[in-house]
């Protein structure tokens, strides 16, 4: 169990039988009344924002999750198959807790597997990934118009929009929060 | 700490102390070493040598009031134990006033004139307009609970008393709405604190208001408690309170409470400086202005 002043960003409660994410807090403190914490609270498995408010001396029992570093190795209609490259356990997550980010999943890219009360529930892709541009337009020559750019195709079948003179078979850095480019790499 | 901030402070005190003169006020230091150091439940005080520091000036000023000085203000530091947060500090800045014969109303007109003098003694966008509201109205408009007729299930799921019902949606669904400057008045009684109850109406209320900058309680003003006996007996009961919560009581200050049934009718105001500075100058908390 935790108390209201054990509350932190990235703290794992349970609330309701389901896991959430501390991702913001604040202290406050009604002037003739008790002090609360009041939260937003991300639900672990499928992403909803709940804002909750806990009075201070109220207790939140803990999450039983667990993060695992694991290799993604495949997927079929169903699932996300991924392996613990430590103990070589092999785990299959569905593939609806995954979401949007899905689209930058590439074979032996390592993920973070979330696993709630011994079950693997989602799927965390890195920060950053890395891909190869597999189709764009040419860039055009003498076009240097700041901040023009093109749509591209990566090695996932996803798409991405970057500069004008990013060209086929380049290696890009994509932000998996936000599907941005970033820069090209070398590879 | 930044050096703007400690200069806005700085310009910030010479504006409101030269209002306050050119007002009719006069400044009046008062001990932060005090014997009782607070009467409400929720008030935790830091004990010092044979006292304790005051968590406000009102019981002092209060006695002052009933000497018969009729215009009085402090500015001055109180401490208040397990109050942490970018809001708030264990040791503050607080203005404190009291005006004898002013009604709330009266009080409403000199914090807007204040937070505006204030606004333009550190170059900051003056805040306005500025709404005036009843608790039951503003409770009403963000959640649709009538507080007049409802009960604590009514307003909370959780299960717990009306006024922790009361506060949660408060903090949760009601204050973030408040983001005009809001002066918002008639309390439930169960929070009077201090205050005069009145029972006119649909349902009791303190006569109190509290005012928002910025989506931060800045100020609460009570017409003050001028019965004795009845400042004697709501001691009594927060210190039942505070038993039942496993708190030590506060000391009754007998001086004080003496005090109460000799003043006139007086409205009273306290207000976080630390907070005026940082709803004004568009801070996420009071840090830049304070040096800790």
């Amino acid at each position: 169990m935790y108390q209201t002043a054990d509350i932190r960003k990235g703290l794992k409660v349970e609330i309701d039988g389901k896991p959430y994410t501390v991702v913001e807090f604040q202290f406050v403190k009604p002037g003739k009344g008790q002090a609360f914490t009041r939260t937003k609270l991300k639900n672990l498995i499928n992403g909803n924002v709940l804002d909750r408010t806990f009075k201070s001396g109220e207790s939140l029992a803990e999450a039983d999750v667990e993060d695992f570093q694991m290799q993604f190795l495949y997927a079929d209609d169903e699932a996300y198959h991924c392996m613990n490259m430590e103990t070589y356990d092999q785990v299959a997550v569905q593939k609806k807790t995954v979401g949007d980010a899905a689209k930058w999943l590439v074979e032996e890219m390592m993920v973070d597997v979330l696993f709630y009360k011994g079950n693997p529930v989602t799927v965390q892709l890195a920060n950053f990934v890395e891909l190869e541009i597999t189709y764009c337009e040419p860039g055009m020559k003498g076009n240097t118009a700041q901040g023009a750019t093109k749509p591209a195709t990566v090695s996932t079948g996803a798409q991405v929009n970057v500069p004008l003179f990013v060209e086929n078979g380049t290696w890009i850095k994509i932000d998996t929060r936000t599907g941005d480019y970033v820069e090209r790499v070398k590879k | 700490m930044n050096p703007a901030g400690v200069r806005a402070r700085a310009q910030l005190l010479r504006a409101i102390r030269a209002w306050f003169a050119d007002h009719g006020y006069l400044e009046v230091p008062t001990a932060t070493l005090v014997p009782s150091p607070a009467m409400e439940e929720f008030l935790f005080p830091i004990a010092a040598g044979s006292g304790f520091l005051r968590t406000s000036p009102e019981f002092a000023l209060k006695r002052v009031i009933a000497a018969g000085l009729p215009r009085i203000y402090e500015i001055g530091p109180c401490f208040r134990d397990r109050e942490v947060g970018p809001w708030h500090a264990t040791e503050f800045t607080m203005l404190e006033w009291y005006r004898a014969g002013a009604a709330l109303s009266d009080l409403m007109d000199e914090v807007e004139a204040i937070v505006a003098i204030a606004a333009h003694a550190i170059d900051a966008k003056p805040p306005g307009p500025w709404r005036r509201v009843t608790v039951r109205t503003l409770f009403e408009e963000a959640t649709g609970v009538d507080l007049a007729v409802a009960s604590a299930t009514d307003i909370s799921s959780a299960e717990e008393g009306w006024d922790d019902a009361f506060f949660r949606r408060w903090v949760t669904d009601v204050e973030p709405g408040i983001t005009q400057p809001t002066l918002v008045y008639d309390w439930p009684a169960s929070q009077a604190a201090l205050a005069r109850i009145r029972d006119d109406g649909e349902w009791p209320v303190a006569c109190r208001f509290e005012a928002y900058v910025g989506g931060v309680e800045l100020a609460n003003a009570f017409l003050e408690l001028t019965d004795a006996t009845e400042q004697r007996r709501r001691f009594a009961s927060a210190n039942m309170a505070r038993a039942m919560a496993g708190e030590p009581p506060h000391p009754v200050d007998d001086a004080f409470v003496q005090a109460v049934g000799h003043m006139p009718r007086t409205a009273g105001i306290a207000m976080g400086l630390d907070r005026l500075i940082a709803a004004l100058s568009g801070w996420e908390s009071i840090a830049p202005g304070r040096v800790d």
